[in-house]
C-alpha cells in the first residue's frame, strides 16, 4: 500500500472529509480493518490515517486536494510578496528624507510598532471571538479583502466548496494563521526598507508632536518599549540628550541650529527604530505565526476527529460485528398467479350424491358433529391420516368409487402425505370425482377463510388433475 | 475428520421445527433480527434449510435453523418402525440410517433438511400454532422428533386470534419438557431474552454460550439505541441551523424568488429528515420495509402541517413558557456580561418578550427571515429555523417513527403504519427536560455550534424521552 498520508494536514483533512461523504465501509468491514490493526486500536488519529490511505483510490475529486492546495499556496505566495513589497515602498516612504525636514520617528514608530501591536491585540480579540463579533473583526482585516481577489481564480467554485464543507473553527486559524504570515511579511519589508534607507542615505531623525511633551517623558517612554532589549543592547537606547536635541518644531523655515550642530549625532535614532522594528513587527509576529500555526494544527487534528462519519468509523473499529444473518441465500418459491379452473360452488350434499364421505385427519366424532352441524346426511364414513396406517388409508382409497366426498381442516395445510392419499385417490378408476370441502375451526362454525381456500386452491391446481375438485361453500 | 471439525464448532444449535405454515420462518426471523426471510402462505415457502448464525467478529456463539415443515411425517415413522426394535440410546442412529438411506429421495427432502441440523447436534423447537385446535397428527412429528434424542422445548405460536393453549399444552407436555408462548409478530425484546434463557436450559452446556450470547444482545440493542439518537441529534442540528441561500437578481426578492426560496428550503429540511429516517431503519436493520403514513400527519409533506404541529408540537401554554424559557436564556447573556450589575433585568424582559412572541407566533408554522447580502451580489438567505415550535415537531416525530422501527418484529412484512393520533411529544418530553432542549434549540437557531457539554445533556434529554417511548 502506498502511503499518502502519514499525519493529519489540510491536504489529508480535505480528502478525509471528502472520503467520508461518499464511502464509510460496512461495520463488518471495518471491524476487520482494526481487527488487523490491533496495536492502533487506542490510538485514533493514526488508525483514521490508515484507513484512508487503504480506501486513497475511493477518495473523490470533487476538490481535488493536492491542485487546489497548489492554487491556494500560489496565490498565498502571490499575496506574501504583495504584502513584502507594500512592507518596503511603505519603509522607504517613511523614511524618505528631503534634507529639509527630518523624520519624524513618531510617525515611523506608528507603523513599526503601533499598527503591528493594534492588529495583533485584534488578532487575539478574534482568537476568544465568536460568531457575529468575529465576522465583525474579519471585516476589518485587509485579508479579508484581498481574498476576494480569490473569486476571480479558476478554483472559486471549490474555495466556495471548501467554506461550504469546513467548520468557522477551521476557517478562523486558516485565516488567522495567512494573516500573520502576511502582516509578517509587510514587517520584514519595513525593516528591509529600514536597513536599505539608512544605509544609501543620511537621514536625520527628529521627533515632534502637536502634544506638550517633555523630552524626559518621551524619553521614559522610549525606554519602556525598549524593555525586550534594554539589557541586552543598551546601546540602541537613545540617551536623554539625545532626545532632548531632536526634539523639532515646525515654526520657522530652517532646523534648529542645535540639530545641525549634532547632525551626525541625529542618525543614531536608527538602531532603536530597527530594534523596535524587529522586536514589535517581527518577533512578536513570528511569535503569533507559530501560536498561530501550532493551534490551525492542533484545531485541524480535531476537527480531522471531529468530522461526520469519524464516530461511527472508530465506533465500529472497537466494536465488535454481530451477524444474525444466514451466510447462504435463500431459494424463493416461484410467484404462481391464482387460477380459480378447480373450484365448485356448494349445494346442498347428502348421501345419495357422493359414493363415500372421508374424513382426512379427523377424529369420528369431529365428522359426526360436522355432518349434523352441515346438514349432511350420511350413513357412514371412513377417517384417513392422523394416527391411521398407510394400509388402511390404502385400503379406504382402492374402495373409493363414483364422487368421493372429502374433508379436510381448512386450517391445516396440505402436506405430501395428503397429496399421496389424493393421487391414490385420483389414480383409482373407479373414482370420478373427489370433492375436497374444506372445514374451520368448530368455534368459527366450520367456516374458513379465503386465505386458506386460496392456499388448498394452490396445491389442487398444481395436482393438474380434472377429477379433483374444492367446494366454494362462500 | 468429522469429529475434529464438530469438537471444532461445539456452539449451540437450534432446529426450528414444525408442520407447514406454523410461523417457523417467522420465528426465526425475529430472533434473528432479519426481514430478508421469505414468509408466506404458501406452505413450503421454506425449501431448504438455512443457518442463522450470531456471530461475534465471526466467531459463532449460537446458531439457529430454519427448516422446511413435515411433509410426509408419516412415512418417515412407518419406516423408523419398521427397523429392528433398539434401545432408546440407539435410537437416533436408526433416524440416522434413514437420512443415509433416503439421501437421493426427493419424497423425503424436507424432512431430510430439517433432520440434518437435529442428527448434527441441533436442539428442537418445535412450532405450533396455538390459535388452531390440537390434531393427532402432530403425534407423528413429535414421535419422529422423540426418535433424533435432542434436546427439545415446544413454541406456541398464536398466528390467529383463537386461543388453544391449553389443549396444546396437554398434548405437548408429553413430549417436550418445556412448552412457552412466543408470538414473532408481537414480540418485544424482553421476550427474545426470555426465549433465549429458556433455549438456555435445554442442555447443561448450552446455558454459558447463550448468556453471553444474550450479552451481546443486550448490548446490541443497547448500541442502537444509542445510534439512534445520534442520528436524531444529527438531523436536529443540521435541520435546525441549516440556511438556505440564493442568489437574486434585483435590489430585493420578488414574491416569485421568495416562494421558490422558501419551497426549496422546506425540501432540502425534508430530505434531511428522510435521510434521519432511513439511517434509523437501517441501525434496526428494517432494510426493505415499507411505510403507511397518515397523508396529513407524517408522510413528507405532512412536516409543515398544521397537523403535525397539533400532534407533535407544544400547546401553546407550553409553547409560551418554552419561548418565556428561550428568552431569558439569551437575556441571562447580557446579564453575564453586566456580571449580575443588571440586576438579571436581561432575564426577565428576554423571557418576557420570548413569551409573548411565541404567544403571537404560535399560528406561524415557520418563520424565515430574509437577510445576508454578500458584497458584489445579492443574495437572499432562509433560516435557521426560528420558529420555537418545530424543534419539537421534528423531535416528536423523529421519537415516533424510531420507537415504531426498534419495536418493530423482524417477522412482520406488511408495511410500518404511521398514523398513530393518540401520540403527543408532550407526553414523553416534561417541562423539566424541555427546558434542557431548549438551551440547545436557541443556539442552534443563532446557527452557531453546541458545545460538547451542552451537546450531552441534550443527547441524555433525548434518550430518557426515547426509553419511555421503547
Amino acid at each position: 500500500m502506498q502511503i499518502k498520508y502519514n499525519k493529519i494536514t489540510f491536504n489529508s483533512y480535505l480528502d478525509f472529509l471528502q472520503l467520508l461523504q461518499s464511502y464509510i465501509g460496512t461495520h463488518e468491514e471495518n471491524r476487520l480493518f482494526a481487527l488487523k490493526q490491533k496495536d492502533l486500536l487506542n490510538k485514533p488519529k493514526e488508525i483514521l490515517l490508515l484507513w484512508l490511505n487503504t480506501h486513497a483510490f475511493r477518495v473523490p475529486k470533487v476538490i481535488n486536494s493536492k491542485n487546489f492546495l497548489t492554487h491556494i499556496g500560489v496565490v498565498t505566495n502571490f499575496l506574501g510578496l504583495f504584502a513584502l513589497i507594500v512592507g518596503f515602498f511603505t519603509g522607504m516612504g517613511l523614511l524618505s528624507y528631503n534634507g529639509q525636514e527630518p523624520i519624524n520617528i513618531i510617525y515611523y514608530l506608528f507603523f513599526a510598532m503601533m499598527l503591528p501591536f493594534t492588529s495583533m491585540i485584534l488578532t487575539l480579540f478574534s482568537i476568544f471571538s465568536r460568531g457575529k463579533l468575529l465576522e465583525f473583526l474579519t471585516l476589518l482585516s485587509p485579508l479579508y479583502w484581498i481574498e476576494k481577489v480569490f473569486t476571480f481564480f479558476s478554483f472559486k467554485h471549490q474555495f466556495d466548496l471548501l467554506k461550504d464543507s469546513i467548520s468557522t473553527k477551521l476557517q478562523k486559524w486558516i485565516f488567522l494563521k495567512r494573516l500573520q504570515l502576511l502582516a509578517l511579511l509587510f514587517s520584514i519589508g519595513l525593516f528591509v526598507a529600514l536597513i536599505v534607507m539608512v544605509v544609501s542615505q543620511d537621514i536625520a531623525f527628529s521627533w515632534s508632536t502637536t502634544l506638550n511633551v517633555s523630552s524626559q517623558c518621551f524619553h521614559d517612554f522610549l525606554v519602556t518599549v525598549a524593555l525586550p532589549w534594554r539589557d541586552i543592547f543598551p546601546s540602541t537606547i537613545p540617551s536623554l540628550e539625545l532626545v532632548e536635541m531632536s526634539q523639532h518644531y515646525r515654526l520657522g523655515e530652517k532646523l534648529n541650529s542645535s540639530m545641525v550642530a549634532h547632525a551626525d549625532k541625529l542618525g543614531e535614532w536608527w538602531r532603536y527604530l530597527a530594534m523596535a522594528t524587529f522586536f514589535y513587527a517581527i518577533l512578536l509576529r513570528i511569535l503569533f505565526y507559530w501560536v498561530a500555526s501550532y493551534i490551525l494544527q492542533y484545531v485541524l487534528e480535531q476537527e480531522f476527529l471531529a468530522l461526520a462519519g469519524v464516530n461511527r468509523l472508530l465506533r465500529e473499529f472497537t466494536t465488535p460485528f454481530i451477524s444474525t444473518k444466514a451466510s447462504d441465500s435463500e431459494k424463493h418459491l416461484p410467484i404462481r398467479e391464482e387460477n380459480r379452473t378447480h373450484l365448485k360452488a356448494f349445494k346442498a350434499m347428502s348421501q345419495d350424491q357422493y359414493s363415500n364421505v372421508i374424513g382426512w385427519n379427523f377424529m369420528f366424532d369431529e365428522i359426526v358433529l360436522i355432518n349434523d352441524v352441515k346438514n349432511i346426511k350420511v350413513s357412514s364414513f371412513d377417517i384417513t391420516g392422523g394416527n391411521h396406517t398407510f394400509e388402511e388409508d390404502e385400503k379406504v382409497a382402492k374402495e373409493a368409487k363414483e364422487r368421493v366426498l372429502l374433508y379436510v381442516k381448512s386450517w391445516e395445510p396440505p402436506t405430501m402425505d395428503f397429496v399421496d392419499f389424493l393421487e391414490e385417490l385420483i389414480h383409482n378408476k373407479a373414482v370420478k370425482e373427489v370433492e375436497v370441502f374444506l372445514l374451520g375451526t368448530s368455534e368459527n362454525a366450520y367456516e374458513y377463510s379465503k386465505k386458506e381456500l386460496a392456499i388448498w386452491n394452490r396445491k389442487i391446481e398444481g395436482l393438474g388433475s380434472r377429477k379433483v375438485w374444492i367446494i366454494d361453500a362462500k | 475428520m468429522q469429529n475434529s471439525t464438530k469438537r471444532e464448532y461445539n456452539y449451540p444449535k437450534f432446529a426450528v421445527v414444525g408442520h407447514p405454515n406454523k410461523g417457523k420462518s417467522s420465528i426465526v426471523s425475529s430472533l434473528a433480527l432479519d426481514d430478508s426471510i421469505q414468509i408466506g402462505d404458501t406452505p413450503g415457502t421454506t425449501q431448504v434449510k438455512r443457518g442463522f448464525p450470531l456471530k461475534v467478529d465471526g466467531k459463532i456463539i449460537y446458531e439457529l435453523f430454519d427448516t422446511p415443515g413435515f411433509q410426509r411425517a408419516r412415512r418417515i415413522l412407518a419406516w423408523l418402525n419398521k427397523q429392528e426394535p433398539v434401545s432408546a440410546d440407539k435410537r437416533a442412529d436408526v433416524v440416522r440410517a434413514f437420512i443415509f438411506a433416503h439421501q437421493e429421495d426427493e419424497r423425503f427432502r424436507d424432512e431430510i433438511e430439517l433432520l440434518e441440523p437435529i442428527m448434527d447436534g441441533a436442539g428442537i423447537i418445535y412450532v405450533v400454532d396455538a390459535s388452531k385446535p390440537y390434531g393427532p397428527e402432530y403425534e407423528v412429528e413429535m414421535e419422529i422428533l422423540r426418535w433424533c434424542g435432542q434436546p427439545s422445548m415446544a413454541i406456541l405460536n398464536l398466528i390467529g386470534e383463537d386461543d388453544y393453549r391449553e389443549q396444546w399444552k396437554s398434548a405437548l407436555g408429553h413430549y417436550f419438557r418445556m412448552v412457552r408462548t412466543f408470538n414473532p409478530l408481537t414480540t418485544t425484546f424482553e421476550d427474545h431474552i426470555s426465549l433465549l434463557e429458556s433455549m438456555s436450559q435445554l442442555k447443561e452446556e448450552w446455558t454459558e454460550p447463550i448468556k453471553v450470547a444474550i450479552s451481546i444482545l443486550e448490548n446490541l440493542h443497547k448500541e442502537k439505541r444509542i445510534e439512534t439518537i445520534n442520528a436524531i441529534i444529527l438531523n436536529m442540528q443540521k435541520t435546525l441551523s441549516f440556511v438556505y441561500k440564493q442568489s437574486i437578481k434585483g435590489q430585493t426578492a420578488t414574491s416569485k424568488e421568495e416562494a421558490s426560496s422558501k419551497e426549496k428550503y422546506q425540501q432540502k429540511i425534508v430530505h434531511y429528515e428522510k435521510i434521519q429516517r432511513k439511517a434509523i431503519e437501517e441501525i434496526w436493520n428494517h432494510k426493505g420495509m415499507e411505510k403507511i403514513e397518515d397523508s396529513l400527519v407524517l408522510d413528507e409533506a405532512g412536516l409543515f402541517s398544521k397537523e403535525s404541529a397539533s400532534i407533535f408540537g407544544l400547546s401553546e401554554k407550553e409553547l409560551i413558557v418554552t419561548g418565556a424559557s428561550a428568552g431569558a436564556m439569551s437575556g441571562l447573556g447580557i446579564d453575564l456580561l453586566f456580571g449580575g450589575g443588571s440586576l438579571f433585568l436581561g432575564s426577565f424582559i428576554g423571557g418576557a418578550v420570548g413569551g409573548l412572541g411565541a404567544k403571537f407566533g404560535f399560528n406561524n408554522l415557520y418563520e424565515v427571515k430574509i437577510l445576508g447580502r454578500k458584497v458584489g451580489k445579492r443574495e437572499l438567505t432562509i433560516g435557521p429555523m426560528k420558529n420555537l415550535n418545530f424543534p419539537y415537531i421534528l423531535l416528536g416525530r423523529a421519537l415516533y417513527h424510531s420507537s415504531m422501527v426498534a419495536k418493530r418484529s423482524h417477522a412482520l412484512r406488511e408495511s410500518l403504519t404511521l398514523d398513530d393520533k393518540t401520540f403527543y411529544t408532550e407526553q414523553i418530553i416534561d417541562s423539566e427536560m424541555r427546558k434542557r432542549l431548549e438551551k440547545v434549540h436557541v443556539i442552534l437557531r443563532k446557527g452557531e455550534s453546541v458545545s460538547d457539554e451542552l451537546l450531552d445533556e441534550y443527547k441524555k434529554t433525548i434518550q430518557e424521552s426515547f426509553k419511555k417511548l421503547m
